[in-house]
Parts: C-alpha cells; structure tokens; sequence
C-alpha cells in the first residue's frame, strides 16, 4: 500500500474524490495534486479496484417462501402498551406515597435525609440518561425510525 | 408471495402495486393495502437480507435480522415522512437490529463467500469477460469479504453501507447518525484499514 502522502496532501479527499462526494472546488484540487503525486495515484487506483470488485460482489435473499413478516397482533401491541403504563403507573404512585411516609415518619431528619439520598441516586443517574437519549432525538434525523 | 398477485390491481386504483414508487407503496399500505405491502416487503427483502448479510456475516442470522426489520419497519409507517427516501430508513432499522443481535447473542463466525456462492446466498460475479477474469474477480471478492470481517465494527459498518449498499455520505450520516464531514474521513480510514487486512490476508496466506 502506497505510505502516506509525501506533500502531506489531505488523503481523505481521495475517497470523496472516489465517491463523487467533493464540491467542484474540492474536485479541481484533488484533480491537480494528482497530477503531481505518484502516491496518491497509486492509492486512487487501489480504493478504485478494491470499490469496483466490492460492489460486484452479489447477494442473494433466501426464497419468498422463506419469509414471513406478518405484523405483530393487535391484541399484543396493545397488551404490551398497557403493561407498560400499568408499570410506570405504579412506579410513580409507589414513589410518591413513599415520599410522603417518609416525610411523615417520625424518625430524625439525618435519617430522612439519608434514606432520601440513597434512593435519589438511581433517580438521577436514570434523569441523566434519560437527558442523554433526548438531546440525542433532538439531533437524530432518523429518530422516529424504530430502533 | 404468488407472482400473479403482483398483478393485480391495487385495491381502490386501477395500477397494479408493482407500479408504484416505493413512497406510493407506503402510503398505500399505510391505507392498510395488502398488496402494497406485499410489494413493498418484496422490494425490501433483498436489500434488507444483503446489508444484514454483510453486517453480521451469517446467513441464519441475516435472516432473523431483515425479517424483524421489515416488521419493523411496517410498524413505523406511521412515522415515515414519504418525501424523504426509503432506503436509508430501512438502513437504519436493518443496522440497528444487526447490532442488537450481535449484542444478545455470542457472535456466531462470519461464513466464507465461498460457501455463501455454494449455498445460494451470493451470486457468482458475472461482470467480467473471460474465465479468468472472473476467476480474478472472484478471488479478490473472496478476499475483500475476509479481509471486512477482521476490520473493526465501526469501519465494516460504514464500507458496507457504501461499497456494498451505495448509499451516499448524506444517507449514510443519517443511518449512522453522525456528521456528513466524518463519513468521509471515517470511510477513508475504513479503507485503509480494509487495505491492511487484506496484505496481512497475503502474508499469512
């Protein structure tokens, strides 16, 4: 494989170069450190061989009768949707009722406050993921694909 | 699927559902048109079945993987804007169930192209001239399809997506969710990397 470009000319326009993905201005350079640069050319007309022969390579899908899509029954989806909101549901209401006990019971408030903090930890680590995965769909062009 | 059900016109319009673009398909079976999903799951099984072939290396679970997509994906309809291409959706669907998979289960090794062509999931290359021409081709494809299974995950990702698949640094930014500017810098090193193996694929040979 031909070492690194000797000028120092940016290699990876080689494979936008390759691809046809280079704006007119990107193209022309490209085109002109070419002509200069034995290296470099060597390098195109490898990722061009190995790009070709990649893209001749066949693959064949197994007999319609192989396959079987029918959708999801109706009846499950919504069984599924239903369990779900049952759990969460109950989440929430089981935290709260144990945040009001807990700030009923009689015990010292160091105590309150510690029971309070072992239980907040795994709240916020599930908010910071949570934050994580929506700041993620905001920028996710594809975020309503299912993943 | 029975080929003569291909023919028949599409319920509500006068044009079989072969004859529709693959957003016109969408809508319809959104419509709850079974022909223009039966259409669609034949035009989406090949490049489905390929991408999850060429991602996960195994045909039983490339299988797995296009069939729970194309489910998948008929459950997303809803959500699917019909301006916007299909492929690159599917992609993206395709590519993340093969990444499930290769998550939940141990990784099965990666089948030989050799046996893929023996067993009828790939097809002999036809583009070539002569005997040995297409003996060359062949064994260079060989060589590329072992040489993409020691690259990393990453980099088989993105090669395939555009040397097997096509698709462009716009669709492959959306299916990888990255920025366009590191496809090309990404796929460059891909190559490179693949180019690796396969001198290494040489030398141990």
């Amino acid at each position: 494989m031909p070492e690194r470009c000797p000028i120092g000319f940016d290699e990876t326009l080689l494979s936008g170069y390759l691809d046809r993905e280079l704006t007119q201005g990107e193209t022309q350079r490209v085109r002109l450190h070419l002509e200069d640069c034995p290296s470099c050319r060597a390098l195109l007309a490898e990722l061009t061989r190995l790009r070709e022969a990649t893209r001749a390579t066949p693959f064949r899908p197994p007999a319609d009768d192989q396959w079987d899509e029918r959708p999801r029954g109706a009846a499950s989806f919504l069984a599924r949707r239903a369990g779900w909101t049952l759990i969460v549901g109950w989440l929430g209401a089981i935290t709260v009722f144990a945040v009001w006990q807990l700030a009923r019971a009689p015990e010292d408030l160091w105590v309150k406050v510690a029971v309070f903090s072992l239980a907040a930890g795994p709240v916020l680590l599930f908010l910071s993921v949570l934050a994580d995965r929506l700041r993620t769909l905001r920028t996710d062009r594809y975020r309503r694909v299912l993943k | 699927m029975n080929p003569s059900t291909m023919t028949r016109a599409v319920a509500g319009s006068a044009v079989p559902a072969s004859g529709f673009d693959d957003a016109g398909l969408v809508v319809r079976a959104r419509s709850g048109d079974r022909e223009a999903r039966e259409e669609l799951a034949r035009r989406c099984r090949g490049p489905a079945y390929a991408l999850a072939l060429q991602l996960l290396g195994d045909p039983e679970d490339a299988l797995d993987a296009a069939q729970d997509s194309l489910i998948r994906l008929f459950e997303s309809f809803g959500r699917f804007d019909p301006s916007r291409p299909l492929r690159p959706w599917l992609a993206r669907i395709v590519r993340n169930r093969a990444l499930d998979i290769r998550r939940r289960r141990r990784a099965r090794p990666t089948i030989s192209l050799d046996a893929l062509l023996d067993e009828g999931h790939a097809e002999a290359p036809a583009a070539a001239a002569g005997p040995e021409e297409r003996a060359a081709d062949r064994e260079l494809q060989r060589r590329i399809w072992r040489a993409l299974q020691e690259t990393s995950p990453a980099h088989r990702e993105i090669l395939v997506l555009r040397d097997y698949q096509d698709l462009s640094y716009q669709e492959i930014a959306a299916v990888l969710a990255i920025p366009v500017g590191t496809v090309m810098s990404r796929l460059h090193a891909a190559r490179r990397s693949l180019r690796r193996a396969l001198e290494g694929g040489e030398h141990h040979a």
